[in-house]
C-alpha cells in the first residue's frame, strides 16, 4: 500500500478504512497504524464530509405513497375453496350460444315475414278506406 | 409472516399475497424514493418514479429469475427512470443553465443545523448525475461497493473514480463557501 494509494482511498471512500475495498482494507489499516500523522489532513477532510452526510435525514415514503404502491400490486388469485361447479356447467356456455344462434335465426327468418304480413294488412285497410269500402257493412250484408 | 428467502417473498408477491407485497414495499420503497429524490431534487417527481419502479417490479415478478438481487434490480430501474427524466429536462431547456443552489457553508455560529443540511443536500443535487448517484448509493444509503457498482452498471474502479470526484467537488464547494463567508 503506497501513500498515494491510501490518499486515493480516503478521498473516494471516506475516513473509515472499513469502507475501503476489502482487498485493500488490511494494508490500509496497517499503514494508518504506523504513520497516522502523515494522513491526518486527508482523514480530517474526509471525516468532515462523512459527518455532513450522516446529518442528512433519511427520506421516508408517506403513508399515502406506501398504500398506493401496495394498491398497484397484483391482486391475489381468487380461490374457490374446494367448491366444484356441477358437470353440466361445462357445456352451459355452449347451450347459451346455441340459444343465441336460434334466436338470431328466428329473428332473421320470421320477423321479415311477420312484418310483411302486417304491412299487407295495413295497406289493404288504407285502400279500402280510399275506395269508400266499409268492411263492417260488408260483413253485415253477408250475415243477412 | 416470515419468508424463507427473497425468492420466496417475490414468488408470493407475484401471486398477490398481501403480506409479501407489503413486505417488499416496506423494505425497498424508502431506498428507491431516497435515490430518486436525491437524483431529481423534486419530491413529487421522485414519488412518480417510485410508483413507476414498483409497477415495473410487479410486472416483472411472475417471470422473476434471481440473476441479480431484487434490490439491485429495483434500484437500477429507478436510476434509469431518473436518468430519463433528467435527460428530458435538459432537452426541454436547451442552453438554459440550471439554477445554482447555494451550497456555501457559512461559519458554524451563523448557520443552524437545517441550513447546513440543506447546503449539503443542494451540493449533492448539483453534482453530475452519475457522481450524485454513486455518492447517494454508497455514502447515504450504505449499499455495498459491489451492489452500488452493479446498480450503476460499472466496475468498482469506476465507482471509486466517481466517488472521488464527487467528494472532491463537495469538499471544494462546501469549504470554499466556509472560507469566503
Amino acid at each position: 500500500m503506497t501513500d498515494d494509494r491510501l490518499i486515493e482511498l480516503i478521498e473516494a471512500w471516506g475516513a473509515d478504512p472499513d469502507a475501503f475495498p476489502e482487498a485493500e482494507r488490511a494494508g490500509a489499516k496497517a499503514v494508518l497504524a504506523t504513520r497516522l500523522e502523515r494522513f491526518a489532513a486527508a482523514l480530517a477532510e474526509a471525516r468532515a464530509l462523512d459527518a455532513a452526510f450522516a446529518r442528512i435525514p433519511e427520506i421516508l415514503p408517506s403513508a399515502a405513497l406506501t398504500e398506493a404502491l401496495i394498491a398497484s400490486a397484483p391482486r391475489p388469485k381468487v380461490a374457490l375453496g374446494g367448491f366444484r361447479l356441477p358437470k353440466f356447467a361445462s357445456w352451459a356456455p355452449a347451450s347459451g350460444f346455441a340459444a343465441l344462434a336460434a334466436g338470431l335465426f328466428m329473428g332473421v327468418m320470421v320477423a321479415p315475414a311477420a312484418s310483411a304480413a302486417s304491412d299487407t294488412d295495413e295497406a289493404a285497410t288504407v285502400l279500402e278506406h280510399a275506395l269508400g269500402f266499409d268492411p263492417a257493412a260488408f260483413t253485415e250484408e253477408l250475415d243477412e | 409472516m416470515a419468508f424463507t428467502s427473497d425468492l420466496d417473498q417475490i414468488t408470493r408477491a407475484a401471486a398477490g399475497d398481501p403480506a409479501a407485497v407489503r413486505g417488499l414495499v416496506n423494505r425497498y420503497s424508502a431506498g428507491v424514493l431516497s435515490l430518486a429524490t436525491r437524483m431529481l431534487a423534486d419530491r413529487a417527481e421522485a414519488e412518480d418514479v417510485t410508483q413507476e419502479t414498483f409497477l415495473r417490479a410487479w410486472k416483472a415478478l411472475p417471470g422473476w429469475e434471481p440473476r441479480a438481487k431484487f434490490s439491485t434490480w429495483l434500484h437500477r430501474v429507478a436510476l434509469n427512470l431518473c436518468y430519463d427524466r433528467l435527460r428530458k429536462r435538459k432537452e426541454s431547456l436547451p442552453g438554459e443553465l440550471p439554477d445554482q443552489a447555494d451550497t456555501r457553508l457559512a461559519p458554524h455560529d451563523a448557520l443552524d443545523q437545517v441550513q447546513r443540511v440543506s447546503a449539503i443536500e443542494n451540493a449533492i443535487a448539483a453534482l453530475p448525475d452519475r457522481q450524485g448517484a454513486a455518492l447517494t448509493l454508497c455514502a447515504l444509503q450504505g449499499h455495498s461497493q459491489a451492489e452500488a457498482a452493479e446498480i450503476l452498471e460499472i466496475s468498482i474502479e469506476a465507482l471509486e473514480s466517481l466517488l472521488a470526484r464527487a467528494r472532491r467537488t463537495l469538499r471544494a464547494q462546501l469549504l470554499e463557501g466556509r472560507a469566503s463567508a
